[in-house]
């Protein structure tokens, strides 16, 4: 009866497929002006090829928070109107499916978790069959694919070459990648905007390098297809949320029981709030280097390290949030070194690793931590590069 | 005329102020934690608390804040840890506790606070108005008005019982008519200890107490997915409440000997009334005098009091006032820019009567504020506008006692 009250226009508005959704997956705050600047060109071309868009940072994943896994999204209509399109996308927490899903920071194909009561998703959910994923990447395509959540139907990998691009807080790192990103958009999903209308609109609201910057992404995308068959069996299913019947009263949530031991995972730590897909990189621990000094175990925001029977700091990765704080008050150079997270498959404790094989151990430390890789600066967003720690050359040995 | 005997459940028999006499009541409840910064006219509470413990009569932790908020917050962390506590405050002061008091409410934490209703600054006044406690309906906190010192004794330890029921779990507020009630003094009878532990079961927490030995964290950051389940059990909660305040009542009655009939109204002469006012607090005093008065000219007219304004008593002002055709509803506040202009008190009573079988007209009548006198006069001026509705039309809302 109800269904019959609903006028035409209105159902046949959310019938219509002329909606393309974009979102935008970045890491809170390092990243939050570069999505909206890219959600925001988005709207800007399409209104320029005559289309109603509007873009829409989800505010529920407190973007603020360091490294956080957010979105914003950009809807685009060739024949809605802003009223239709806002009933049809606005005032959602989430999309059904997207057209095109850019993914910001590589190291997100690990799964993301925006809040703690969403669970940890795929970061490819939402793409729809034949939908396409941007990301951003110095990695190969199968370096990415082997962390990704199968999906029943093929769809495309897109390849943007290049570092992730993490500002300071609150600001924006003007390298590019935004508009490289929204030509890579163009390329993807030419139905979405025109690359043509992507570089009237670059051209005219940017100089130089700037402005050519988007047409050199477009051409230079790669492509891939990934298929049903590829992908792993996603390991997480998202939490049930209870009803209110079946929730304690005055908002009160179990909390972490008092228990102290020595040894890898000896304090106890809550199993409801992990930090885990927050990270963008991890501190490997050289425990041959270590002076046992305690201040990455005293300074960790997070409480990730563990005292050990042997008076070293076991890390508890599934708590860390990758924020480096440990690395840099390590007083000994070379003793603790945030590593790019997609060089590791799981969070098992490094210190039993240590003691099982130390040989083995620290030669893959140096191996993975030793090398030639990006730190990013959290407070500058200035990406530092480190060159490999010549043996036994802490500050203090 | 005798003295009326003390029954066995009191211990003595005092001149007290509302204030003290609500003070006593929360010696009588063994509260553990009292949390107090001055401001009039609650003030006294804290004066005549203070001066219990120093005289030896009353044990508790006694805990004197920087500000209203930080009071009304050590009240709120002191009974998630298992403490039954007490605070209270005026006016602005109420006001500026504002976030103390959500947090309170949504934390399910049964605190009882005294309102001693003060008209909101600027201009400083002292005199009664009931915007101060009002500024609380929405958030999930009880909310009753006393009438009489001994009302407000008693209500102060029915508040604790009805607050701290396991079906509740909600803080309730008592408010009353700041320098009026508050400051008057009146004979009132004080229960003996041991009949108030009859009463009032000792405060529990249970599960949700906050203690090391039973980790819990109460209030975590939530989004869309929590909030309306969370608001759901308020909702449950307050529905409940209805009925535990029923029952308790009925034991205080019992144990007591007192004589409240109905809770949640308190009606004079209404059930074969024409003509109905509606009020909170003090006003019932010179508002049954003004029925008496109206009645000796032959005239059908009634009083109905709003004690508990939270539950608000919608199907009791439906029963009661079936009779009635024509309600006027007297606003010791006001709420501007409200339905056709009129308090808080008139629009949640139009709200309640809309689904009556036979609905009455309504008047509204903005009277007393800041303190001003209702009168006798006052009263039957209002039951002779709101009997001449018909005269006045929809919406009408007249300002008693101002200067034109």
């Amino acid at each position: 009866m109800w269904g019959s009250l609903i006028p035409e226009t209105v159902r046949d508005a959310r019938e219509l497929a002329s909606v393309k959704r974009i979102e935008i997956n970045y890491r809170g705050i390092f990243q939050k002006q570069l999505a909206k600047k890219i959600a925001n060109y988005v709207v800007y071309v399409a209104h320029s090829e005559g289309k109603v868009a509007f873009s829409n940072g989800r505010y529920s994943d407190s973007p603020e928070r360091n490294g956080v896994p957010c979105k914003y999204f950009t809807f685009v209509s060739s024949d809605l109107t802003e009223g239709q399109l806002e009933a049809v996308c606005g005032s959602k927490m989430d999309i059904e499916s997207a057209d095109v899903s850019v993914v910001l920071d590589d190291t997100m194909v690990k799964g993301v978790e925006p809040w703690a009561w969403h669970g940890i998703r795929p970061v490819n959910e939402k793409i729809g069959p034949g939908g396409k994923m941007i990301v951003v990447t110095t990695k190969s395509r199968g370096e990415l694919v082997r962390f990704l959540g199968r999906k029943p139907f093929a769809y495309d990998l897109a390849l943007l070459e290049g570092e992730a691009s993490f500002s300071g807080l609150w600001v924006f790192k003007d390298d590019s990648t935004d508009v490289r990103v929204l030509g890579a958009i163009a390329r993807a999903d030419p139905g979405l905007v025109s690359i043509k209308a992507v570089e009237a609109y670059t051209r005219s609201a940017f100089k130089g390098e700037k402005a050519k910057a988007a047409r050199l992404a477009h051409d230079s995308l790669l492509m891939h297809r990934v298929e049903p068959s590829e992908g792993i069996d996603w390991p997480h299913a998202p939490p049930r949320l209870p009803s209110w019947k079946e929730m304690r009263e005055g908002l009160v949530v179990p909390a972490v029981s008092r228990a102290y031991a020595k040894g890898p995972r000896g304090q106890s730590r809550s199993t409801t709030y992990l930090r885990g897909t927050t990270k963008s990189a991890r501190p490997v621990v050289r425990f041959d280097l270590c002076t046992k000094c305690t201040l990455c175990w005293l300074e960790c925001p997070d409480e990730c390290f563990d005292p050990t029977t042997d008076g070293l700091f076991d890390v508890n990765y599934d708590y860390c949030t990758g924020c480096g704080k440990c690395a840099q008050v390590c007083p000994v150079e070379g003793c603790i070194v945030m590593v790019d997270e997609l060089r590791f498959d799981n969070n098992d404790s490094p210190w039993e690793r240590y003691k099982i094989a130390p040989e083995d151990y620290v030669g893959w430390a140096k191996k993975s931590a030793g090398g030639d890789y990006v730190l990013h600066n959290v407070v500058t967003g200035t990406g530092v590069r480190r060159v490999k720690v010549p043996e036994g050359k802490g500050k203090r040995s | 005329m005798t003295q009326k005997a003390l029954g066995a459940a009191y211990e003595a028999e005092e001149l007290l102020t509302g204030c003290q006499a609500v003070s006593h009541a929360v010696r009588l409840a063994d509260v553990d934690v009292i949390a107090a910064y001055p401001i009039r006219p609650y003030t006294e509470v804290m004066d005549t608390i203070s001066k219990l413990i120093a005289d030896g009569k009353f044990d508790a932790e006694y805990i004197i804040a920087d500000s209203e908020h930080s009071q009304f917050e050590i009240a709120k962390h002191a009974s998630a840890v298992g403490a039954r506590s007490f605070a209270g405050s005026s006016g602005t002061g109420w006001m500026y506790a504002m976030e103390a008091l959500a947090v309170t409410a949504t934390d399910r934490l049964p605190v009882v606070a005294l309102v001693g209703n003060r008209a909101l600054d600027d201009p400083g006044a002292f005199g009664v108005e009931h915007n101060d406690a009002l500024s609380v309906r929405d958030l999930g906190w009880l909310l009753v008005w006393a009438a009489t010192a001994q009302e407000a004794l008693d209500t102060t330890l029915i508040a604790y019982r009805v607050a701290e029921d396991p079906k509740v779990m909600m803080p309730c507020a008592v408010a009353m008519d700041g320098a009026f009630l508050t400051h008057s003094q009146h004979m009132v009878r004080l229960p003996s200890k041991s009949s108030v532990k009859k009463f009032l079961p000792p405060y529990s927490m249970g599960n949700r107490r906050l203690h090391p030995d039973n980790p819990i964290s109460i209030a975590p950051q939530v989004n869309e997915d929590w909030v309306m389940e969370i608001r759901r059990q308020q909702f449950e909660a307050m529905s409940a409440s209805e009925k535990v305040i029923k029952e308790a009542y009925q034991e205080y009655n019992g144990i007591f000997g007192t004589e409240y009939d109905n809770p949640f109204l308190e009606c004079y002469k209404t059930e074969d009334a024409a003509t109905v006012l509606v009020g909170m607090g003090t006003v019932v005093q010179p508002a049954k005098m003004a029925v008496d008065q109206l009645r000796a000219e032959g005239k059908k007219v009634g009083f109905a009091r709003v004690v508990w304004f939270r539950p608000f008593p919608a199907e009791d002002l439906r029963r009661e006032l079936a009779s009635a055709s024509s309600v006027g509803v007297v606003d010791r506040d006001v709420s501007f820019g409200s339905p056709d202009l009129g308090g808080v008190l008139f629009n949640d009573v139009r709200a309640a009567l809309y689904p009556a079988k036979r609905r009455p007209t309504i008047s509204g009548f903005i009277a007393g504020l800041g303190g001003r006198e209702i009168s006798i006069d006052d009263c039957v001026k209002m039951f002779a506008e709101t009997s001449e509705y018909a005269k006045r039309g929809v919406g009408s809302v007249s300002w008693i006692g101002v200067r034109e």
